[in-house]
């Protein structure tokens, strides 16, 4: 899968080429807005990885002219500037996603993998967390490769979790996921499921712990072994 | 010195005075023509007198004059009715004929030096007033004197000038004051374009600096001060924009290579030193960020008009700080407020302040333990932990920049209650700090209540 990285410090971006690399990405480096416009025209890339600060002109620039244009592209945007202003106005102007510097390129790569997992997006595989699979295809769990009989509720929450791994799920979400629209919902639906497929995972032995998080939402992560 | 605030009101007192100045000016000024012209009147009535007198002085054969006066003018000067006299004098001084009971003449200090002379004498109580006039008769040349006495002056022509004075002076003042009116009317209408300059000044504040005022409209005596005025807030505003890039170059300049580092270590073969390395990176990030967003904080101010969610906001921390909470044992979790909480400010700033606390909490609490946020009705938010609460020495110093209890903890850059502290003042909002009975500390912020929001 080919990405476009357009950063204009060419030592990051070359750093960004070899880590990208090694997650199994091929990339094409380009410093300038004006090379960076001219590359989306004639070629069609997986996702763009955008630094906002380039010497000819701003990355939001490139970003507004791409979605004017109606490209798809999944856009990730890298930014020195946390500001407030910055992020509010990247988004609008049609940024999948931000990562402000100094990021860690697991992280990168993770943010980059959601997004190519978004429906319409190029990658269709499956999301694994320690020995917890999922693929997104047949919407089939598996621990330890063996595949698991869940409700389809059970496996809709599973797949929201899994697919925002490292990042809380509020309540809403999940009760929009799984009844969507379809009316009345009782207050404690969402905990009742949550609670079945966490004993249900628990049961069958997957090593990954489902957190509630008070007042906020759910967090699937790596069970964490106490050193004992 | 009396120091008059508006122009209008140094206008009405100015003309004020000025008013009064000139009527009663304008009134000595006429009472002063109208007596000139009563005087000349009774000037011309004395000379005409006098030479009406003249007419019937005839001469005789034997060279002496005669004065044969008809009854009418006779009871004219007649001594009962006492308001004229006549006397005819000739060139040596003699008293030829006088009408008066002493047979002298009217005006004894007569000059006789030109042909018409207008004198006035004093006789007993009475002030006489009148005219001598030369007249050469059958040779001889007499002067021929007519007065009257002024206590019985033209009861006609004194009527006019008191008159004057009862009616005709009065009319000055309100002439004036209509004057005085109109300059008012002129003055505010002139001034309006200021007030509407000043009603548009009002909206600038640290959030606008992009107005200026208006310069059409304005009176040209006055524009320089508004233009003065535009170009000092021009100045400002250069000086917030300076400010601001600064923070924003600063940024790029600081986290790109702090970015690189990141990338390089993550590369690095031994795992060990790429995580011992890894860790130093992270504290040097927080370091940098924690400073830029001081250094933002120096040039951003809060829009009056700004209101957040204060429970999304501290969801959205929450959700945010939750997995790194988990990452280091220690759990997140979101009393209070499940509905919408409207307060004043701007949701990002309070989302940092929030966050510092709550990074605080965690490196502070224990493992197993819970760093609750209890979101208030009221716009109010606490952050609580388990760990070892704050002694009363410490209160005040926790806020300053870089202060830390043990230097060598980990994570701790010392910067983020000031960050909090910062937030906090420009949102009007104040800050709590108590130790909660069962131990641990808690952070209250509270933020204006902005009601609710339909």
């Amino acid at each position: 899968m080919r990405l476009l990285v357009i950063e204009d410090n060419v030592v990051l971006s070359e750093l960004l080429a070899k880590g990208l690399g090694t997650a199994g990405y091929e990339t094409d480096l380009l410093g300038t807005a004006g090379e960076a416009n001219a590359a989306l025209i004639t070629t069609s890339y997986a996702a763009v990885i955008l630094d906002l600060g380039l010497p000819d002109g701003d990355g939001l620039s490139i970003l507004k002219e791409l979605r004017h244009r109606k490209d798809p592209t999944p856009v990730l945007v890298l930014t020195a500037r946390g500001g407030l202003q910055d992020r509010v106005s990247g988004l609008r102007s049609g940024a999948d996603d931000y990562l402000v510097k100094p990021f860690a390129l697991e992280e990168l790569v993770a943010r980059l993998e959601a997004l190519l997992r978004r429906p319409g997006q190029q990658l269709g595989s499956s999301l694994q967390i320690a020995n917890l699979g999922f693929d997104l295809r047949s919407r089939q769990a598996s621990i330890d490769d063996q595949p698991q009989v869940l409700s389809s509720r059970e496996t809709a929450v599973l797949e929201l979790l899994m697919r925002s791994k490292g990042r809380v799920v509020s309540k809403k979400q999940v009760e929009d996921h799984i009844f969507g629209l379809s009316g009345e919902v009782a207050s404690n639906a969402v905990e009742v499921y949550v609670h079945r497929l966490r004993k249900q995972l628990f049961d069958k032995g997957a090593k990954v712990q489902i957190h509630t998080i008070r007042g906020v939402g759910y967090l699937i992560a790596e069970e964490k072994r106490d050193p004992v | 010195m009396i120091r008059f605030k508006s122009v209008i009101s140094r206008i009405v007192i100015l003309h004020v005075i000025a008013v009064a100045i000139t009527s009663v000016l304008m009134s000595v000024a006429l009472s002063w023509l109208l007596n000139l012209a009563t005087n000349n009147i009774h000037n011309e009535a004395m000379e005409e007198q006098a030479s009406s007198v003249a007419q019937h002085i005839v001469p005789q054969a034997d060279g002496s004059l005669s004065l044969e006066l008809p009854p009418s003018l006779k009871g004219l000067y007649s001594q009962p009715y006492g308001r004229y006299a006549y006397a005819v004098t000739d060139d040596q001084g003699n008293t030829l004929f006088s009408s008066l009971d002493d047979k002298g003449p009217v005006f004894a200090a007569d000059p006789r030096t030109s042909t018409v002379q207008f004198l006035e004498t004093h006789r007993g109580e009475a002030a006489i007033s009148g005219a001598s006039i030369r007249r050469t008769i059958g040779g001889q040349t007499v002067w021929v004197q007519a007065g009257e006495d002024l206590a019985n002056r033209d009861v006609l022509i004194d009527d006019i000038v008191d008159d004057f004075y009862k009616h005709v002076g009065w009319i000055t003042l309100p002439i004036l004051l209509v004057l005085l009116v109109t300059d008012i009317a002129i003055f505010s209408r002139a001034l309006l374009p200021l007030r509407q300059a000043s009603e548009i000044a009002q909206q600038i504040g640290p959030t606008r600096t992009d107005i200026r005022l208006p310069v059409e409209e304005i009176p040209t005596e006055v524009r320089p001060l508004v233009s003065a005025v535009n170009k000092a807030l021009d100045r400002l505003d250069e000086g917030f924009r300076v400010q601001r890039e600064f923070t924003a170059d600063a940024a790029h300049e600081l986290r790109t290579p702090l970015s690189i580092l990141r990338a390089r270590v993550e590369t690095l073969d031994d795992p060990r030193v790429a995580k011992a390395l890894h860790l130093d990176i992270e504290a040097m990030s927080r370091v940098v960020g924690q400073l830029l967003d001081i250094a933002e904080l120096e040039a951003f101010t809060v829009d009056d008009s700004e209101v957040a969610d204060l429970q999304a906001v501290c969801a959205e921390v929450a959700e945010f700080i939750a997995p790194l909470a988990l990452e280091q044992g220690r759990e997140i979790a979101l009393l209070g407020a499940t509905e919408p909480v409207w307060v004043k400010g701007n949701a990002e700033m309070m989302k940092r302040a929030i966050r510092n606390l709550a990074e605080n909490a965690i490196r502070h609490t224990p493992k197993e333990t819970v760093v609750e946020f209890v979101v208030g009705e009221n716009g109010a938010v606490t952050v609580q932990d388990r760990g070892p609460g704050i002694s009363d020495e410490e209160r005040e110093l926790i806020f300053q920049r870089f202060w830390r209890r043990d230097r060598n903890q980990q994570g701790s850059t010392g910067l983020g209650l000031s960050i909090v502290q910062r937030i906090a003042e420009l949102h009007g909002a104040t800050i709590d700090v108590q130790n909660r009975l069962k131990g641990g500390a808690q952070f209250s912020l509270r933020f204006a209540y902005a009601g609710k929001k339909s």
